[in-house]
């Protein structure tokens, strides 16, 4: 089918060593002058982007068209950019776990609990949390400040992970230690297995893959997008239960944070049956993803054609 | 740091006195079964590279793999053996290793 033909993807040639700089920007911004001072400068900084991306802004109007259902206005690209910027600046006080002066409120909290601390007799059991470019993804580190003590660790693509690594070494003092896994070794999946095992939970984001990794067409705010199926196909190898999870911002410096049940399992266990019960689950997961862009649609962070491979 | 970080990165796996030509064979099978490949076991190089630009697996196979591996020969794949870039290398590589961990 269409698979083979989705490569590459248009986010990986968007610029990294640009979102690097800004990134480190931000936190030499909101760690030297702090919060307020950062929040004032995400003015300027959003005009700059808004002004100067065309790529990403023509992308981010055609998703924003899908999710508000009518013509995008200057006004939304605005917020929606606004929005980009202030979870990037906030990033430097959630991703160390800072999160005094923070709103965070956590919905679907006792089900997760429920994972980390069974009941006697019940196995502990960890779990695959996916999550979307939407909202801020750090935000869900709030959960072990709400009283659910779990091993975090994040799965990502191996660039990324270094990015990544490199921001949370440069913000440094954190006192939880969020594992990352990086994507791409052949004992990745052994670690996302261990992690599971020692009931903790494991993050990753399931909306976006890179390159040769197999996809399937949904339908997806009016139209087919690709969706990587690499996620389910993992949950369902490990028979791992699966959360949703979304870091929703709805304010300066606050945060909703959302864990919606998804699956117990995905698939039966043997192959058989298998790819059609994935099929179906990346088809649910577009719903869900789907339903959280029409209630919060300024917190999609996807500046690339998320469509575009469908249309050509 | 830095350091440990080296010496594990030039530690090197032994390599197995002979090859192990009947576990070999019996591996492939297991592979070829466990992952539904298309590729006959016959056909699976030894020396091949598995993963990657070989056979072509990836890190999900990897799990299914050491999942397979585990109930077919007792032995448990780790994460945290820094000598998995070796052990999964090939397929001796990977029989070796099973012969030297698997329980009688």
């Amino acid at each position: 089918m269409a698979g083979a033909a989705l490569t590459p993807p248009a986010w990986r040639q968007m610029p990294e060593r640009g979102n690097t700089f800004w990134l480190r920007f931000m936190i030499g911004v909101g760690r030297g002058l702090g919060w307020h001072a950062g929040h004032a400068l995400l003015y300027p900084i959003t005009a700059y982007f808004l002004a100067f991306s065309p790529r990403q802004r023509r992308a981010a109007r055609e998703y924003l068209g899908r999710a508000l259902d009518r013509p995008a206005r200057l006004a939304d690209l605005w917020r929606l950019y606004f929005t980009f910027a202030a979870t990037i600046l906030d990033r430097v006080w959630l991703a160390a776990g800072r999160i005094a002066g923070f709103e965070i409120t956590v919905h679907g909290l006792e089900a997760l609990r429920r994972r980390a601390e069974p009941g006697p007799g019940e196995p502990r059991t960890g779990c695959l949390l996916f999550g979307a470019h939407l909202g801020s993804f750090e935000a869900l580190r709030a959960v072990g400040d709400a009283g659910c003590p779990v091993d975090i660790a994040v799965l990502m693509h191996e660039a990324n992970a270094a990015r990544v690594k490199a921001v949370f070494d440069a913000l440094g003092g954190s006192r939880r230690t969020t594992t990352v896994i990086p994507l791409g070794c052949p004992d990745s999946m052994l670690r996302v297995r261990e992690v599971l095992e020692r009931g903790g939970l494991v993050g990753l984001l399931a909306d976006r893959a890179p390159a040769g990794q197999r996809m399937h067409l949904v339908e997806f705010l009016g139209s087919p997008a690709p969706l990587p199926t690499g996620p389910h196909l993992l949950a369902a190898v490990l028979g791992a239960p699966v959360m949703l999870a979304f870091g929703i911002r709805t304010g300066p410096r606050r945060y909703a944070v959302h864990f919606l049940p998804f699956a117990e399992r995905i698939g039966s266990g043997d192959r058989a049956g298998r790819e059609a019960a994935i099929l179906a689950s990346v088809e649910r997961y577009a719903r869900a993803v789907e339903a959280m862009c029409r209630a919060h649609p300024y917190n999609w962070f996807n500046f690339y054609p998320f469509w575009q491979e469908a249309a050509a | 740091m830095s350091i440990e970080g080296f010496t594990t990165a030039a530690e090197t796996v032994a390599p197995a006195s002979s090859p192990n030509i009947d576990l070999e064979r019996d591996l492939a099978r297991l592979i070829v079964t466990a992952l539904s490949l298309e590729t006959p076991a016959e056909e699976i190089e030894p020396e091949a590279p598995l993963f990657g630009e070989g056979l072509g697996l990836d890190s999900i196979d990897a799990l299914e793999l050491s999942l397979a591996i585990g109930k077919a020969y007792g032995v448990q794949l780790r994460s945290d053996d820094e000598r998995n870039h070796r052990i999964f290398a090939s397929l001796r590589s990977l029989a070796g290793h099973i012969a030297r961990h698997r329980t009688p």
